[in-house]
């Protein structure tokens, strides 16, 4: 049996209703043993046992209706004096004993853990197991579940899911307390399902992750891991497992800091992606100049080596770190505190251009951006916040970029869970170089506005009818058809595809390739557009007009207007 | 020794004494089947099923089914009983549904003290 629950209770059960029937059979021998007076017929008596049993029930439970069937002599009332307390007692016991056990821990949690189960087995859509819930993780349910998907939430901390309880987003996410490092854990939380698309694990050590990635490549090697990693060992270990998906902050932030070097609107258009802000932003590319970088951490490290690709001037200051021949010949280091105005003077902080708070300690890159400030007010200041709970001091303090751990992974996990084809079109753009940023983002612009929507459009049955079934039959369907107007088929609307998506194949800003089943195509679209291209997709008649510029006859009203004439 | 099989294997056995004590007997005649025996054989029997429920292996789970069996038998035997006492006359033929009732239960607590023997038998210690 795998239900537990109930073997629990059962067992706690059995001592009082041992007591029960072992009181209510001394009681009801009792009654019948004793002989009583019926005062009608003036002769003894003894009472039948369904009397008996009639009589203990009701005054064994308290409702007392009297005494039946004749009025009881005195030894009958001295023994019913007996039963009375015995059964009482009898009762008091089993029920006492029956709410230890609905108290009871270990039935509360076998409770939960078979609801869980149901509940996962219940679900027959999409979903994705997260594994602890942290600040990170509890934005990232409420942005998948916003999206329709269905989550799955694990932790071993019983308040930790109490509070999750409390979450407004909370309503339909099984939840169970349980040690998500455990093969059992796994199962119960549906690893094996064809339903389950994802396991979320951003575990603040990262080993667990590991061992998490390395669970489920035997479990199920069709799901992915996403998990935060930014060591580079654990990295390359995920990685080997083949199946994680990992997301390294630093790794992100840097490339990002490379890509505002040289190609600040793809930034642009990455913002606008994930909705953070939209085209309008001005583009501008990081100063150039001497660079301050304070705390020589993982950030550090990664944003020197960008530093050091474009030939650009700076200097690193750490308090634990012991510098290695290199920096002491190119003089591109200081061991001192950065949070000291003698040790910022000292590294140039009046000539600098960039100054970037790059320490594990919040307060401490909080103190160096208004020592910096202070000492040079035209500084651009890149600042680390490693977690949320002191944002709002972050927003005051008034960094010109701020490096959120949490929100990059929050962005990252949520967008490549809901929204794979804008992930995957995100990860393209950001090799791209800033001529081809500019000249997409003018176009979006000047055709949609500054903050353009974007339409997901997959060919299949459900979302393209049409296309589905004129590409079934063999017909060739360029991209651009989805682009005409409906109005006057030789005329465009005003959508841009921004990306296909074949199987493995890749495309940016699409124009003529040949549609195919199963396409994914990417558009940047306003209201109107929107419509449009939702109609040729799944109407036939909408589609051979912009196809061929006819209508396209009805089949039926032709074959009555035939007959009828 | 274990005290807990001594207790559970004398309620097991009890009740199918018990059982046949009040079964035993010319089935139409009422003077040959004591009301106390009938009472005592079905809380002897309650109780043995008390004493079988929680148990999660194979063999707990037949018990258990076996005893359920008498403890409804006797019940039936005990309601019959005393519609008949309260509402006609006892016959021979009404004697008669009450004794075949308790004769299946004796069945089933047949059934359920091999299997407990069989049980005790097989383990080793």
């Amino acid at each position: 049996m795998r239900d537990q629950a109930l073997w629990i209770i059962l067992q706690r059960l059995r001592t009082p209703l041992i007591v029960i029937i072992v009181t209510y059979a001394i009681a009801v021998l009792g009654m019948v043993l004793i002989p009583g007076w019926d005062g009608e017929a003036k002769e003894v008596y003894h009472l039948s046992f369904f009397d008996a049993f009639y009589f203990i029930s009701y005054t064994a439970s308290t409702i007392g209706f009297g005494e039946t069937p004749f009025e009881f002599t005195y030894e009958q009332r001295m023994w019913v004096l007996v039963c009375i307390y015995l059964t009482v007692i009898g009762w008091f016991y089993a029920i006492g004993a029956l709410v230890a056990i609905i108290s009871d821990k270990t039935l509360k949690h076998e409770l939960m853990k078979g609801s869980f189960r149901k509940h996962v087995q219940q679900i027959k859509r999409d979903f994705i197991i997260i594994l602890g819930y942290n600040y990170v993780n509890s934005q990232v349910i409420k942005r998948l579940t916003n999206a329709g998907l269905d989550v799955v939430l694990i932790d071993h901390n019983a308040d930790n899911i109490s509070i999750f309880q409390l979450e407004e987003f909370s309503r339909g996410v099984p939840v169970m307390v349980a040690d998500a490092l455990l093969t059992e854990t796994l199962e119960y939380a549906g690893i094996r399902s064809p339903y389950c698309k994802a396991v979320v694990s951003h575990f603040y050590k990262e080993d667990k992750s590991l061992r998490i990635a390395v669970l489920t490549r035997f479990l199920n090697p069709k799901i992915i891991v996403i998990s935060k990693a930014t060591l580079r060992d654990t990295m390359t270990s995920l990685i080997d497992t083949d199946i994680a998906k990992v997301e390294n902050p630093f790794e992100i932030f840097a490339k990002r800091f490379d890509i505002a070097l040289t190609a600040p609107h793809i930034l642009i258009l990455e913002n606008w992606i994930y909705k953070n802000a939209d085209l309008s932003d001005e583009a501008s590319f990081l100063p150039q100049g001497r660079y301050i970088i304070c705390g020589f951490g993982r950030l550090g490290r990664a944003i020197k080596e960008k530093l050091d690709k474009h030939g650009m001037d700076y200097i690193i200051i750490d308090e634990k770190l012991v510098a290695n021949r290199e920096m002491i010949e190119n003089e591109t280091f200081i061991k001192a505190n950065a949070d000291d105005k003698e040790v910022l003077l000292e590294a140039g902080i009046e000539s600098a251009s960039v100054l970037i708070a790059g320490t594990h300690n919040d307060i401490d890159n909080i103190s160096i951006l208004i020592t910096a400030r202070k000492l040079n007010p035209k500084i651009y200041i890149i600042a680390r916040e490693n977690t949320m709970k002191e944002s709002v001091i972050f927003d005051s303090a008034k960094a010109n970029w701020l490096f959120m751990i949490e929100r990059i992974l929050i962005n990252k996990t949520s967008l490549q869970l809901s929204k794979p084809l804008k992930h995957a079109f995100l990860k393209r753009i950001l090799y791209q170089d800033e001529l081809w940023g500019t000249s997409l983002v003018n176009l979006l612009k000047s055709q949609l506005g500054s903050n353009p929507k974007l339409l997901n459009l997959t060919i299949n049955e459900e979302k393209a009818y049409a296309l589905y079934h004129a590409i079934k039959d063999g017909e060739t369907i360029q991209l651009n058809v989805l682009l005409k107007s409906l109005r006057d088929w030789r005329a465009y609307h005003k959508a841009i595809p921004l990306f296909l998506k074949r199987n493995g194949d890749e495309f940016l800003l699409p124009r003529d390739e040949v549609l195919k089943m199963g396409d994914q195509i990417l558009f940047a679209c306003d209201e109107e557009s929107r419509t449009e291209i939702e109609i040729i997709a799944s109407n036939i008649y909408d589609l051979h007009y912009v196809c061929s510029g006819e209508e396209k006859p009805n089949w039926l009203l032709s074959k009555i207007l035939k007959m009828s004439t | 020794m274990n005290l807990q099989k001594v207790i559970s294997g004398f309620f097991f056995i009890l009740a199918m004494t018990l059982n046949f004590g009040f079964f035993y007997g010319d089935m139409g005649n009422p003077e040959l089947h004591s009301t106390y025996e009938l009472f005592a054989a079905l809380i002897i029997s309650l109780i043995s099923t008390a004493l079988k429920i929680g148990d999660k292996t194979q063999i707990g789970s037949v018990l258990l089914a076996t005893s359920l069996v008498a403890d409804i038998q006797l019940i039936a035997a005990v309601i019959v009983w005393t519609f008949i006492d309260h509402t006609s006359t006892m016959s021979a033929s009404n004697m008669a549904i009450i004794v075949s009732l308790s004769g299946g239960a004796l069945l089933a607590n047949i059934t359920s003290v091999i299997l407990y023997i069989g049980e005790t038998l097989k383990s080793k210690r």
